[in-house]
């Protein structure tokens, strides 16, 4: 790792010029009015760099969407043969803008797609990933300090954290140390005053965080709590239409179906699914293993808290309150675990 | 070249390929060669791959499981009812029960070729049983996998002591591979007791009763037994209650799981029950593992 400094009005040039390494995304506001700001952001793929929101703290979907785009041809068959189905090569992409829990997210689907049966879709997209991360001061829905999500040094590989007039860059992979050098657009070596002033910045960030989630020995609470009333209460207030997982940056569920865009060819495609789905675990015959509302707000909430947590010793979820924001109903993921707790 | 090494502190299982292939979303070409009708709606397919040297190199583990791919019409998961011992040739045992299955029926004949890719999954853990008495208990459709099973132990016969198979059926015209196991018992080389719920009028050698029943009139040495259980979710309710009074440890008792499965290999989420993917860390679980999962395997 490498840490860097650069002047506040050097970054646009510096931006400027990563357009000619790829595909530039970054959070975008959307349908600001005339003289307003809408606070709604996305992730688009952007040409002015002035547009960047790098600040923005949750664009409406995550990174994810680079990644495992909504809908993807698999593979695609004539005649009895099967092909990959993906068009290469795919184009490198530069995500500016990441926050520490999009980064450990990244981590998180890297864990799940590149292990096991390594996804090929997943690997390319991931092989052309740029991550430049930024960094943000916490609203009144994120929660990544209780989930140990809040900071991150690897996993990205360039991140911007601004200072008084100036960014602190820090460099964690040979892509972003190539990126400084490639483009020296007024980089140099860190102060001890950057150092001082970064640690400032931690200090008062930590203090930012209004909300916070007991998430304390939170499996076994969980898996004493598994007939709780509460599992009802919720499925009675969920509408189950899966806005949460298609928001959550580590909800990856798809479903695979066929489809037959001419005669004789048949393409195979994924899309995003949610466990909220009513037929999500209906199999062949009829017979349905979470029928029942409660019983699938109840395998989010367990998959994401308890077994995730089993499997690889860490939530799957880091904090980035995207649900919390788009629930139609009003479900706060950190009330429902104090209401499990019994402290609300 | 890959532009960003990805470093992974959780790092769960090195990346794998499928022996059908290195991207294991591509199904592969296998030729249909045989086709029969084990019982009213449930046909057994012989299949072979139409690469020649994948057809000889294929091979599983008894209680695998493949994805078979119809061009245009979709994928779905099916359990090998064959043995690895029997290479070059492996079979399916299908029931027709929703859409795939149904175009199946209808429109694959004799000569076609289908898509496969696998094999998936764990499979039951036959080293562990080598030694020992085996006794599987199958309900239904059940007998799908315990079948491939029970041909790799005749197989290896001289690796296991006594073998048990306990069958339950609705009546006698749904005993699937009913031939072939009085054939088997006839040479000895497995105690095989069936029992279907109702009786017909063809006359009938076996009991009326539940598979439960068997196992109560069964010689079972527990102590040096390993029990493979695989049936519908009431078939678990009551044989796996049975096993556990009987003396068998939750360790020494496996059972095979079903969940819908998109992607069979771990990423789609269908099949997960708590973080135990069924399509990769089962189907194959033991009975404490099965007891531990945030859902009930049977209700």
């Amino acid at each position: 790792m490498q840490t860097l400094r650069l002047e506040v009005q050097r970054l646009p040039v510096f931006l400027s010029a990563l357009r000619d390494e790829g595909d530039l995304f970054a959070p975008v506001e959307r349908l600001a009015p005339k003289d307003g700001r809408s606070g709604v952001y996305s992730l688009e793929r952007i040409f002015d760099v002035a547009q960047a929101h790098p600040e923005a703290l949750r664009t409406i979907l995550p990174f994810k969407k680079l990644l495992l785009p909504p809908r993807t041809v698999l593979t695609r068959a004539r005649d009895g043969a099967w092909e990959d189905g993906d068009e290469l090569p795919i184009r490198p992409m530069i995500f500016y803008g990441a926050h520490a829990c999009d980064v450990h997210s990244l981590k998180i689907l890297d864990l799940l797609f590149l292990s096991d049966f390594a996804d090929p879709y997943y690997q390319r997209r991931r092989e052309q990933l740029t991550v430049i991360g930024y960094g943000c001061i916490p609203d009144d829905k994120c929660f990544c300090q209780s989930l140990g999500t809040a900071n991150v040094d690897d996993g990205f590989d360039l991140f911007f954290t601004p200072l008084e007039g100036r960014f602190m860059v820090t460099v964690a992979s040979a892509r972003g140390d190539d990126l400084v050098r490639r483009y020296p657009v007024g980089f140099e070596p860190s102060t001890r005053d950057d150092t001082r002033e970064y640690l400032d910045r931690l200090k008062r960030r930590t203090e930012a965080f209004t909300l916070a989630l007991d998430a304390h020995d939170l499996p076994y609470v969980l898996e004493l709590k598994k007939d709780d009333p509460v599992w009802e209460e919720l499925g009675r207030k969920c509408l189950c239409c899966g806005s949460c997982s298609m928001v959550c940056p580590t909800c990856t569920c798809f479903n695979m179906w066929d489809e037959m865009p001419e005669e004789n060819c048949s393409e195979r495609l994924r899309c995003w699914d949610a466990c909220l789905y009513r037929d999500y675990a209906l199999v062949a015959g009829g017979h349905n293993f979470r029928a029942r509302r409660a019983d699938r707000v109840r395998n989010r909430y367990y998959h994401k808290q308890e077994a995730f947590v089993r499997e690889f010793g860490m939530p799957s979820c880091v904090g980035c309150g995207r649900c919390i924001e788009n629930c139609p109903t009003g479900i706060h993921v950190v009330e429902v675990f104090q209401h499990v707790r019994g402290d609300a | 070249m890959s532009l960003t090494q990805a470093r992974h502190p959780l790092r769960h299982a090195s990346p794998r390929g499928l022996p059908t292939g290195e991207n294991p979303y591509l199904p592969v070409p296998a030729r249909v060669l045989l086709q029969s009708d084990l019982v009213p709606g449930v046909r057994l397919y012989d299949l072979r791959f139409v690469d020649p040297g994948l057809a000889e190199r294929f091979s599983w583990v008894p209680g695998q499981f493949v994805m078979l791919s119809m061009l245009g019409v979709g994928e779905a998961p099916f359990s090998l009812p064959s043995s690895p011992t029997r290479r070059g040739v492996f079979q399916l045992a299908i029931r027709e029960a929703g859409s795939l299955t149904g175009h199946l029926f209808r429109h694959v004949k004799e000569g076609d070729v289908v898509g496969i890719r696998g094999p998936l999954g764990n499979g039951f853990p036959v080293e562990k049983f080598y030694g020992n008495d085996l006794l599987l208990v199958a309900g239904g459709l059940g007998m799908v996998p315990l079948r491939g099973l029970l041909q790799f132990a005749i197989d290896h016969r001289e690796r296991f002591g006594r073998i048990t198979l306990l069958y339950g059926a609705r009546s006698p015209e749904q005993v699937l591979f009913r031939g072939e196991l009085t054939g088997v018992e006839r040479r000895g080389d497995a105690e095989i007791h069936l029992a279907v719920e109702r009786g017909t009028t063809e006359p009938w050698g076996g009991r009326v009763g539940l598979v439960t029943d068997l196992l109560d009139a069964a010689s079972i040495q527990v102590g040096r037994t390993y029990a493979v259980a695989c049936g519908p979710p009431i078939f678990y309710k009551h044989v796996l209650d049975r096993l556990v009074r009987m003396g068998f440890s939750k360790n020494q008792v496996f059972l095979s799981l079903e969940r819908r499965m998109e992607c069979g290999v771990g990423k789609c989420g269908h099949c997960s029950v708590g973080y135990t993917m069924t399509c990769l860390h089962g189907p194959v679980v033991s009975l404490w593992d099965a007891l531990n999962l945030p859902e009930l395997i049977y209700t």
